[in-house]
């Protein structure tokens, strides 16, 4: 009976192919809004959490304010207020350091790479870990030492000796205003999305690390702290008492002071996504709602069409739910298909975007399955009508429709 | 295997008297809001088991009124209308359906086939609300189709078929659920002398196999062919007269049918 009403559906929607098309495209382009919608969160998404990854998600920092009208030297942080901070919140910070990094020119005889240098502390690899391929990281010693001691990037030391097993190696740069030699203790592989690092925008130069008391010198001061906080620190709870702090050591209201982390920022940037979201949802239901109403309109046609054919079936012991599921399964079959048709478009559509934007694009299944389900619940809503009007049509008169 | 394959509460009971319909003293009248308009009054009327009829009368005289009652297509306004023993003044539209799909098969003049519906959908259809599997519907169908001489005709849709073999589409389609009677309201009133012979015909051999078959019709030649005729006047039964059929050899049965052939 079940196989009987879909071929009779699908039937009745070929007679009328145009017509029942027509019908479809409100749903088509409520669906297939949804899917590009939806396609394009959840790549947003997954880019925003890549970058983010890179950056890291218990990464918080605090400086004063870009936008304070009377900007005073002693609004710059020393190390030893840096090293205050981090015994202050030392049960919620695990490591710190002032986010400096340097781009200078790495000399190794003819051949002359350009490199970003970010100085770290011993523990960076702590809270960042890294994939170190050859030799070692920074140690204490290289640190608290200040040796020229640095850790260089694969592909960036093959640019510079021609291989990438260079541990050992030396070469020359020039860091606050005097050229030294430089020796590489390790190397690291790192792999990154190409969108990512688009973000991140340090696709010129090569990357490397180097002890913090090499890069900047000890008497020094910086415009931000760099920190990362423990496992399982509240970063919201975190953020206001180093505003607090801050405010009172720099001796600002705490409006002058900021104070971010990456979890707030992705929090806001999930929540411009939701925004977006919901808008292009919204114009989606009404979409879908003008659809459903298409469909009905069109049942109703449908069925004062067939008013003939319902006395008959009537005639021949049809029941009132066999003449209900006949012309139910017909409307949600008009609109599964324009769900389906829909999600094609959907997908079509964000492809060729991804590709334009060189972009991996995802899209869920389960969104794919969530919408073709939707659309057919849409269609059984908006035939209910039409089709109980259809069932229960007095079968004498109908007989007599002409 | 298709009778009764469910106990529904319409055909639990197995009534096999002689009556197949017995109408007592019963009365339409159509209420159109503004009048009241009397369709059959008073009209006692019983039609036994393997009976031929021809139901006659004037335009306007109660005949397709009858047939509506009589098909369970509608409920008499008053007195009671028993067929195959089931009282139908007090059933349901649904259950009215289902008394319809197992009791009843339909002629009708206008054939109302399925548009867009192949001859063979449309002789499974009531079946198909019998719930009757698909292997065995389609079996049936066939053998129904070629019954009627459209063997070759399975597939074709209603508007690529003559009236006649329309009708006799209608016709195969009305034997698929064995039902015990056979409705035909003026079933020849669309078709030529040839063809409306060779349904007449038809209708002539499914009455010797022991079917009850009741027609309307205006005309004396079609009514020739019955058994029994009963005349309508104003909504009342005036007269009900037993009649010798027309044909009665096989040889001018023959002649006529090939006659109906050459005219399709
Ligand atoms: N649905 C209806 N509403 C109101 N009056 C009706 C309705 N159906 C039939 N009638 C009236 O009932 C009477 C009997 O009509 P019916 O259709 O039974 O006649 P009939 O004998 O079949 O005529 P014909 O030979 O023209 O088909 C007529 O007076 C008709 O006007
Ligand atoms: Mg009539």
């Amino acid at each position: 009976m079940l196989i009987e009403n879909m071929s009779m559906a699908f039937h009745a929607i070929r007679a009328n192919k145009m017509r029942s098309f027509l019908t479809m495209l409100g749903i088509i382009i409520g669906i297939g809004a949804v899917i590009a919608i939806a396609a394009v969160g959840d790549s947003m998404r997954n880019l925003f959490t890549d970058a983010f990854k890179d950056v890291g998600l218990n990464r918080a920092a605090v400086m004063v304010s870009w936008e304070v009208d009377d900007f005073r030297m002693s609004d710059q942080f020393t190390r030893a207020e840096m090293d205050r901070i981090k015994d202050i919140f030392s049960d919620r910070i695990e490591y710190i350091d002032s986010n400096a990094s340097n781009k200078v020119e790495a000399v190794n005889g003819r051949r002359k790479v350009s490199y970003q240098f970010q100085g770290v502390d011993y523990n960076y690899t702590d809270v960042q870990p890294l994939d170190i391929v050859y030799g070692r990281f920074l140690n204490e010693s290289d640190v608290k030492g200040a040796a020229n001691h640095v850790v260089l990037e694969d592909k960036g030391a093959i640019k510079l000796f021609g291989t990438a097993d260079s541990v050992g190696r030396t070469f020359r740069m020039t860091l606050n205003k005097i050229t030294q030699e430089y020796k590489v203790v390790g190397v690291y592989h790192k792999d990154m999305s190409p969108m990512v690092a688009m973000m991140l925008g340090n696709g010129q130069s090569q990357s490397g690390f180097i002890p913090d008391t090499v890069l900047t010198r000890s008497n020094d001061t910086f415009q931000a702290v760099n920190l990362y906080s423990r496992n399982g620190t509240n970063m919201r709870q975190l953020t206001v008492d180093l505003k607090q702090y801050v405010a009172k050591l720099k001796g600002r209201p705490e409006s002058e002071i900021m104070a971010m982390s990456a979890v707030d920022q992705m929090g806001t940037m999930d929540a411009q996504l939701g925004t977006m979201s919901a808008a292009v949802g919204g114009i989606a239901a009404i979409s879908l709602l003008v659809g459903g109403i298409g469909i009905m309109n069109i049942m109703m046609v449908s069925v004062t069409e067939r008013t003939r054919e319902i006395g008959i079936r009537k005639a021949l012991g049809a029941r009132t739910k066999d003449i209900m599921i006949q012309f139910l399964t017909e409307s949600a079959l008009m609109s599964a298909c324009g769900g389906i048709i829909g999600v094609i478009l959907g997908i079509s559509l964000v492809k060729i975007g991804g590709t334009l934007l060189k972009m991996t694009v995802v899209v869920n299944p389960a969104v794919i399955v969530l919408a073709v389900g939707f659309s057919a619940l849409v269609g059984i809503f908006f035939g209910l009508y039409p089709a109980s009007k259809a069932a229960n049509a007095d079968p004498i008169e109908a007989l007599r429709f002409e | 295997m298709w009778k009764k394959k469910k106990s529904q509460p319409v055909h639990e009971t197995e009534y096999m008297g002689e009556d197949l319909i017995k109408l007592v003293d019963m009365v339409k009248v159509y209420d159109t809001g503004t009048i009241k308009v009397l369709g059959l009054h008073r009209v006692n009327l019983t039609i036994k088991r393997g009976e031929f009829v021809a139901i006659m009368g004037q335009s306007g005289s109660g005949k397709s009124t009858l047939m509506n009652v009589l098909g369970c297509l509608d409920r008499p306004t008053m007195g009671h209308y028993y067929l195959d023993g089931i009282d139908t003044a007090n059933l349901e539209p649904d259950e009215l359906s289902t008394v319809r799909n197992r009791k009843i098969g339909f002629v009708f003049q206008s054939f109302n086939l399925i548009s867009r519906t192949s001859a063979l959908k449309n002789v499974e259809l009531p079946m198909t609300y019998a719930h009757v599997n698909q292997k065995a519907r389609e079996q049936r169908a066939k053998e129904l189709l070629e019954r009627v001489g459209l063997g070759t005709r399975y597939e074709h849709m209603p508007n690529e078929l003559s009236g006649g073999q329309r009708q006799r589409v209608a016709i195969a389609r009305a034997l698929a659920n064995q039902p015990p009677l056979i409705l035909a309201d003026e079933p020849t009133g669309n078709l030529d002398t040839a063809s409306s012979v060779e349904i007449m015909e038809l209708f002539s051999q499914l009455h010797k196999e022991g079917a009850t078959v009741v027609v309307v019709t205006h005309e004396e030649d079609i009514a020739a062919f019955t058994e029994r005729i009963i005349r309508f006047r104003d909504g009342k039964l005036v007269s009900d007269t037993k009649n010798k059929p027309q044909i009665q050899t096989e040889e001018e049965a023959v002649t006529m049918q090939k006659e109906g052939s050459h005219a399709d």
